[in-house]
């Protein structure tokens, strides 16, 4: 049974599988496939036509160009932002479960309630910041524009939602982010068929909406109230690898999606006004692009602020350190939602708040632990730098002689300190040598301000009980700074003695000249700064610069009394100092003193400083040198203490420490040029630099005139007037942009002219261009080479540098690591220019265009990342504004009252920067499309609610249709499927934004809510909208072709302006606007193409510009209370106030329409002239005679009158007549009745026969009937007798 | 309501121009009081009301309000708008002084400007046409605005006090501009210069030549100047004779300088050897500034450097004009840049003076007014 039941197996004929067989078959055979066919008939595949040829290469390369992408600079940070990952779907889906999933997948933590986003750390190099997205639509659109990813969650047992829909279109307005469908709900469905189709169906219909292909997940089903570990794992690794497309708005815009925000208003303010205008800090990563301080940004749902400033602060989710290893451990599973109430500690400006959370008390023990140091600093920040600075002179002030003995033992505790100081900021120690280098005084200030900051920002060990020892400590690094600078100092008086001066020092006096013009006020300043230069550039923080040079001008008397003081006491510590240093200390100081007395001499101001100082330094003196004996022991320990410091310095220092041994050996002479002369650049770098930029950032403020505004006044009346100052004729001086030379050189000195011998191409060569040298280079390169055929060996010869390098090693071998690493980063970077001169040969013959900009673009990005890479956080953001990746705090003010107590954290703010001129307002033309779905029409000048860049608000329209003249004609209504033009007045967003309309954002609409979508066109200060207008006359008076209309102008003024108008008849004669007539008031002179008739109607079409009324209303819906926030309504539109007031439109008569009754219209004949008719071919002549009415009297028979007998003849002949008919009617009918009779005989004969012939033919059959019975009878017989 | 960027306030009428461009091309409104406040002829001059007029003109929807004795400035930008225009200058100033701040603004506009400008051409003030022609429209191209279009003719020369000169202008709009990396000067390849007289003896452009030649010679050989002698119409108002000098490098740098004879009426008569020979020394002084952007221009390159798209860009410049200086505090307060500056100094190279290199990062600014197509 079973062996009859199973198939037959049949042969595959037809798919893949049979196809397969046969090529094998054939290869079997020899017969080949069709490769082989080319191999085989060469001919048939031969070039046929050059054209089609060249045809389908064009199109293969048009194909392939269309695959690129214009290149763009990669501008991602270093370390990205976290990505938002936005979660959204309809209510009773399922978010809240999936988010909690989430975390606790990637953290191990439980979140019980999520409110806002939270931000976790997800892998190796991703975090994630994840936000629930409800179905308000202004949360929609507010998260569809910082989203990176969204899953949409869809409940499979329901299937789509029109949330779904609106989602996905407003994310495709505002640039695509990635998007993952999650199927909910999936164990609701009990057969595993259903299930399947369903899946399906909605797989294939979200692939529609989003791309073929896009990843839907299906999260089967519930366990114990959450879903599958498994899947959620499998989604959190989809998350984890996800690649990005950047998005064009989210790529040119910073945006700040806030997860924390403090209230800052005083609270007295509110205590007095409770609507008071508030100032609120708000805490968020910084993504997209760099922001700068005091910028504008839009706050969707609340408006537009100005950045009152911004700071910011360490990362509270940071990523974990480079290691490598696989997977995080428990301690970098970091979690941070403040809104939720998670993150354990929060770092603020001024404040830590640590969160004691029961189930989080460890975590935030945890993050204490790794961010130790952040969190000291932070502390310590508590006081601020000017705080710091004033209590740390007046301490130094006060004790100044108590210097000695303590800070020595200090050092040797603290040096490790130093060290690391050291290793993080390289050029540091580089700095306190300059500090000395110049009059050396009035520096401390800086120079301690930088420490003190520097401290903040990287040792953290300071608190505020510990201030005093910070102190001490400090001073020992001044000693040591000190001490440096001593020694360079004496190399420099020695060599000064020997060499001239630089070229380069006038030069400088150029620089500084320059900005010595600009007014006594900036005199001031400059003193200042050429003193604080040498501070060095690294830890001056712009905010100090700033304040310092407004102090300077404030107050410059106060200024130098501190600076008087600051002196004095670094003259002490210098004082200090010199006890340890025996020998060379007099004389160094007199120098020192020499210089100062030498700057004070130029600066009056300062002449009493220096005398002071003088004195100070004199009577210093003096215990300094009685003291030296004793510390000797202190001064080896300083040594030592200097020399670990040297051998952390780079090498400028470390040459300056090889000098020392020089110093006391005095062998190796010719060396002291050398780094004397690196020493010497060095330091006109350093000072120059700070220079320059205090000067023209730091001390000019402009808000010099708020002084002037000040001003008390005299009885109201009058006004003080104080001599101005140099600013103020600076202020109204000429505006010209050239440079003039102030003090020319004298060109015809030798020596001047060769100071720009080498600007020329007759001048030296740098080594790498000149193309002697890179000859010989390549000599040495390629240089050695055997000649095979002749056996010569050639040898490069070894240039003259390397003999040079070769001397120098041998002379210097025990800096030879040094040396070392030069030479192997020379051949790294000979290596690397092989290479790049291989891949350029390599490459040259398919480099395209497109590479070449690819390479350009990498190589942009490349100088973009490495531009600030080596610059602290600090001065970084102010070159370019705060990076995106940053933990940033932004302060806000006059912010609304409503936002700080209406506040939900369930609600999403954004902080979207805005670029040059887009917070300003103008006339904004759209290209706009009602969606298809959408099921009304929308009308001009209805209010409805757009949301373009960043903003939402609600806006009057007006459409329009481009004409083919590029005329903007105005629509009364949208297209039903056509694009059409939009112009609004409103804010101005760059051209290429999408934007979508909706008609409200208040409550649910059972309908689609997406009115149109389109993007912005142009942006204008000007429209030119214009709809139609007919002005209408009618003729008086009619003369051929000329005629005078009336009524349709009111005055002789307005008929000259439309003179030579064109004009036209509603029947369609064309005409002209002639002139104006002087009788009835408005009427002209006409001239048309015909006649008019009396009752023409003429009219003139003309185009009336129309204007928008400037009606721009944000959305402010976060200002709305708890609850309440999706119930923003704006301004109705007539139709919606007509139908809440019960007012009835009041149609007008004329526009109801009535059946028409049309008349009948009588045409007259046609009337061909005669002549006409005369040329015509005969075919086309009238035919008049098939008419033939009338015949002419001349051809009209006479009528005829008969004569009696004439009469009786005819009488007879018709009585005769009328008898013969009659007989003839007579036999006719005879004749029919004869033929019927027949008819019916034959018949019935006919039948008869029919009758006879069947009873015949019956007979004959039963005959035949009987014959055969008969035959068979009498076979069976036979049949049965043969076998019987 | 959209809140207005808030404007932001100076006093005094020294850097006008820039303040005005600045905040036409940052959409800032701008507030300058005190013009001359103090002087016997208070308020603005009749070549600033002739710079406002033009701004007015190749803007749409500008708002500008002077109060009546002119010491108070209200300007509101509109957006740029450009077409051909036309506007006669003030021959307070020469055409320069419009033409500097045209040049800042011309790639920004919603059409391409053409634009014909009639005044004082050369003077002894303001960068000359000639000069500007020289060195601002190569240093144009360098950031991407180039094309057929992109010219500056000038077609009549018009002297000091007279004026009658005529030069026509035309730019290309640009959306964005390129980033550049400008930190290698290069080396002079040749000079050229042109010797022009109007209204005088033709000999005199000779004399200058000869007498420029004299100095230069002893350091690069390929020097040619160009003697340009108008006549008729195309002479202008006024006699006057000038030289202007350009030295091209090798990697594309111009560098110029220029002098003009004093205006008929004005100082004492000069004589062009003189002349020849002093403009060679301020060429010679301009070499020994250096840098990859000559003094005039440096703030036309750090404009478009901060206009330019968030990349870094580098220029090298000699010492910083003040005029330059005072354009990066307006840089600062209007687009919130900073430059990162580096003084590089001359080094044992016999290059000339102090070399400062600018470092920016751009804004990412792009052409608002451009219509999408």
């Amino acid at each position: 049974m079973e062996a009859k039941d199973q198939k037959k197996h049949r042969k595959k004929n037809s798919g893949p599988k049979a196809e397969k067989k046969k090529k094998r078959h054939l290869q079997d055979l020899q017969l080949g496939d069709e490769e082989d066919a080319r191999k085989r008939n060469p001919k048939a595949f031969a070039v046929q036509s050059a054209v089609r040829m060249a045809r389908s290469f064009h199109r293969t390369q048009d194909l392939k160009t269309k695959k690129h992408h214009i290149p763009v600079v990669d501008r991602t940070p270093l370390e990205p932002p976290p990505i938002v990952v936005v979660v959204m779907g309809p209510p009773k889906v399922g978010k809240s479960t999936l988010i909690q999933c989430l975390i606790r997948n990637f953290t191990r933590q439980k979140l019980t309630e999520i409110r806002g986003p939270v931000t976790i750390v997800s892998g190796k190099k991703r975090r994630l910041t994840i936000i629930e997205c409800g179905c308000d639509i202004n949360m929609m659109i507010d998260l569809a524009k910082v989203a990176d990813l969204v899953l949409m969650l869809i409940d499979a047992s329901f299937g789509f939602e029109m949330e779904t829909f609106e989602f996905l279109n407003i994310c495709q307005v505002h640039g695509f982010p990635k998007i993952m469908g999650v199927l909910t709900h999936l164990d609701s469905f009990k057969h595993n068929k259903q299930l399947k189709k369903t899946k399906k169906r909605l797989k294939h219909r979200f692939w529609t909406e989003v791309y073929p292909g896009a990843k839907l997940f299906y999260l089967s089903g519930m366990v114990h109230g959450e879903y599958q570990n498994q899947e959620i794992h499998n989604l959190g690794r989809f998350i984890t690898v996800m690649k990005f497309r950047p998005l064009t708005w989210q790529t040119s815009h910073p945006y700040i999606l806030a997860d924390r925000m403090e209230d800052l208003t005083n609270p007295e303010d509110i205590r007095t006004n409770i609507k008071c205008d508030r100032k609120v800090s708000l805490y968020g990563y910084l993504r997209g692009t760099h922001l700068k301080n005091k910028s504008q940004i839009h706050m969707p749902g609340i408006g537009d602020f100005t950045v009152s400033d911004v700071s910011f602060l360490p990362d509270p989710c940071a990523l974990p350190e480079q290691q490598k290893k696989r997977c995080l451990n428990e301690k970098e599973k970091l979690v941070y939602a403040p809104l939720s109430g998670v993150g354990g500690v929060l770092y603020d400006k001024d404040a830590v708040y640590v969160d004691l959370g029961g189930s989080h008390g460890f975590q935030a023990l945890d993050e204490v632990g790794s961010t130790h140091e952040l969190v000291q600093s932070l502390i310590s920040t508590h006081s601020t730098i000017d705080a710091k600075m004033a209590s740390s002179r007046v301490m130094l002030f006060s004790d100044s002689k108590a210097l000695g003995s303590e800070d020595i033992d200090n050092q040797g505790l603290l040096m490790p300190k130093e060290e690391k100081q050291m290793d993080l900021k390289t050029g540091r120690m580089r700095r306190k040598a300059v500090f000395g280098d110049e009059d050396g005084s009035g520096d401390s200030d800086d120079e301690e301000g930088d420490e003190m900051s520097e401290d903040d920002g990287l040792e953290n060990g300071s608190s505020d009980e510990e201030a005093v020892e910070e102190e001490n400590a400090e001073v020992t690094d001044e000693c040591m700074t000190a001490k440096g600078v001593k020694r360079r100092k004496l190399e420099e008086l020695e060599e000064d003695s020997e060499a001239d001066l630089p070229a380069f020092a006038d030069s400088d006096d150029d620089l500084e000249r320059s900005s010595a013009e600009e007014g006594e006020a900036e005199e001031a300043d400059e003193s200042s700064e050429e003193e604080d230069c040498s501070a060095g550039e690294k830890g001056i923080s712009g905010s100090k610069a700033v304040r310092e040079g407004s102090k300077a001008e404030l107050s410059p008397a106060n200024h130098q009394r501190d600076r008087v003081n600051l002196e004095k006491s670094l003259l002490m510590k210098k004082a200090a100092l010199t006890t340890s240093d025996s020998g060379h200390c007099t004389a160094e100081e007199v120098f020192a003193s020499e210089d100062e007395s030498e700057e004070s001499s130029s600066l009056s101001a300062e002449e009493e400083d220096s005398e002071n100082q003088e004195a100070l330094r004199k009577k210093l003196l003096k215990p300094s040198q009685v003291g030296s004996g004793q510390k000797l022991g202190s001064r080896n320990l300083i040594d030592e203490t200097s020399d670990i410091e040297d051998l952390l310095k780079e090498e400028e220092d470390y040459k300056e420490e090889r000098n020392d041994p020089t110093e006391t050996s005095g062998a190796l002479k010719w060396k002291e040029d050398l780094s004397r002369k690196a020493a010497e650049a060095f330091l006109r770098q350093q000072q120059a630099a700070p220079n320059l930029r205090k000067l023209i950032y730091g001390t000019v403020t402009e808000d010099n005139e708020e002084e002037d505004d000040t001003q008390e006044e005299l009885g109201g009346l009058f006004r003080v007037t104080q001599p101005d100052r140099g600013c103020k004729h600076k202020a109204d001086s000429l505006d010209c942009s050239r440079f003039p030379v102030e003090a020319p050189h004298d060109w015809d000195l030798e020596e001047v002219m060769n100071s720009i011998r080498d600007c020329f191409v007759t001048g030296k060569w740098e080594d790498d261009k000149d193309a002697a040298k890179v000859l010989a280079e390549d000599e040495e390169l390629y240089g050695d080479f055997e000649d095979l055929e002749t056996g010569d060996v050639h040898k490069g010869k070894s240039g003259p540098i390397t003999q040079n390098e070769d001397v120098e090693k041998e002379v210097k071998e025990e800096i030879d690591p040094n040396e070392e690493e030069s030479a192997k980063k020379k051949h790294l970077d000979k290596k690397r220019k092989l290479k790049e001169m291989f891949d350029a040969e390599y490459d040259e013959g398919e480099s395209t265009y497109f590479d070449d900009l690819k390479g350009e673009m990498q190589k942009q990005a490349q100088l973009n990342h490495a531009e600030f890479e080596d610059q602290d956080d600090e001065a970084r953001v102010q070159y370019e504004g705060f990076r995106p990746g940053m933990y940033v705090r932004v302060e806000i003010e006059n912010v609304p009252c409503e936002f700080v107590q209406n506040f939900d954290p369930h609600y999403p703010i954004i902080l979207g920067g805005l670029g040059n001129s887009e917070g300003n307002v103008g006339y904004v033309q759209m290209r706009l499309k009602k969606h298809r779905w959408y099921k009304k029409i929308l009308k001009s000048r209805d209010p409805i609610i757009f949301s373009v860049g960043w903003r939402r608000f609600q806006t009057i329209p007006l459409y329009y249709i481009e004409d083919h003249n590029g005329r903007q004609r105005l629509l009364k209504y949208t297209p039903q499927h056509m694009h059409c033009g939009a112009t609004f007045w409103g804010p101005i967003t760059p051209q290429g934004t999408g934007f979508l309309a909706i008609q409200s954002v208040s409550g649910i609409m059972p309908d689609f809510r997406i009115a149109a979508t389109g993007v912005v066109l142009d942006l204008d200060k000007s429209i030119k909208i214009v709809k139609k207008l007919k002005l209408t006359g009618f003729p008086y008076k009619i003369f051929k072709n000329t005629s005078f209309i009336k009524g349709m102008f009111n005055s002789a003024l307005e008929v000259a302006k439309f003179e030579g108008a064109m004009i036209r008849t509603v029947s369609g004669i064309r005409g002209q606007i002639k002139k104006a007539l002087r009788a009835p008031e408005g009427a002209f002179r006409a001239s048309f193409e015909d006649k008019l008739l009396m009752s023409d109607i003429v009219f003139m079409r003309t185009w009336y510009p129309v204007s928008i009324p400037a009606f721009y209303n944000p959305v402010t819906s976060l200002l709305k209370p708890v609850g309440e926030k999706d119930t923003w309504s704006g301004m109705r539109t007539t139709g919606q106030l007509r139908l809440a007031h019960g007012i009835r439109l009041k149609a007008n008569k004329d526009s109801l329409y009535k059946p028409i009754l049309r008349q009948k219209k009588h045409f007259n004949s046609l009337h061909i002239p005669k002549a006409l008719q005369k040329a015509l071919p005969f075919k086309n002549k009238p035919k008049t005679q098939a008419k033939a009415g009338k015949v002419p009297k001349d051809r009209r028979r006479p009528a005829v009158v008969r004569e009696p007998h004439e009469r009786k003849i005819l009488a007879l002949l018709d009585a005769l007549s009328t008898v013969h008919s009659q007989k003839m009617k007579k036999a006719k009918e005879q004749q029919h009745l004869h033929n019927k009779e027949h008819f019916r005989a034959r018949q019935k004969e006919e039948e008869e026969k029919l009758k006879r012939q069947k009873d015949l033919r019956k007979k004959l059959f039963r005959i035949q009937g009987q014959k055969e019975r008969r035959n068979q009878k009498s076979s069976l017989k036979g049949a049965e007798g043969q076998l019987q | 309501m959209a809140t207005q960027a808030h404007s932001l306030s100076y006093a005094g009428c020294n850097f006008l121009r820039q303040r005005l461009v600045l905040s036409t091309l940052s959409g800032r409104p701008v507030k300058i009081r005190k013009i001359r406040a103090r002087d016997d002829n208070p308020g603005l001059r009749d070549f600033e009301a002739s710079f406002i007029r033009l701004l007015d003109k190749i803007t749409n929807g500008s708002r500008i309000e002077i109060n009546q004795t002119g010491t108070t400035l209200y300007y509101q930008p509109g957006l740029l708008y450009g077409g051909s225009v036309e506007h006669d200058c003030s021959v307070l100033r020469g055409i320069g002084y419009y033409l500097e701040s045209l040049l800042c603004l011309a790639p920004f506009m919603k059409h391409p400007l053409k634009i014909v400008l009639r005044g004082v051409t050369n003077d002894q003030v303001d960068p000359s046409v000639d000069v500007l022609k020289a060195t601002a429209l190569p240093l144009l191209k360098q950031f991407g605005i180039d094309g057929e279009s992109f010219e500056l003719k000038i077609v009549r020369r018009g002297m000091p006090p007279g004026g009658g000169g005529e030069v026509v202008f035309s730019c290309p709009v640009r959306k964005v501009l390129k980033p550049i990396q400008l930190t290698d000067p290069g080396k002079i390849k040749r000079i050229r210069g042109m010797a022009y007289s109007v209204r005088v003896s033709p000999q005199m452009a000779n004399r200058i030549v000869d007498s420029a030649r004299s100095i230069l010679n002893k350091f690069i050989p390929d020097i040619y100047i160009y003697t340009d002698h108008m006549k008729g119409v195309n002479s202008g108002k006024s006699p006057g004779f000038g030289l202007s000098l350009v030295a091209e490098t090798t990697s594309g740098t111009f560098l110029s300088a220029e002098l003009a004879s004093n205006p008929q009426g004005q100082g004492a008569a000069v004589l062009p050897e003189d002349l020849g020979r002093n403009c060679a020394r301020l060429l010679l002084e301009e070499i020994y500034r250096g840098g990859c952007v000559d003094s005039t221009n440096q703030s036309l390159a750090l404009l478009l450097m901060t206009l330019g798209q968030q990349d870094v860009s580098k220029v090298l410049l000699g010492p910083l004009s003040p005029y330059t200086i005072e354009f990066l505090r307006h840089l600062k307060s209007f687009f919130q840049i900073m430059f990162k500056i580096e003084t590089k100094p001359c080094g044992e190279e016999l290059k000339g003076g102090d070399k400062v290199l600018m470092t920016c990062v751009g804004i990412g600014f792009t052409n608002l007014s451009k219509t999408l197509k």
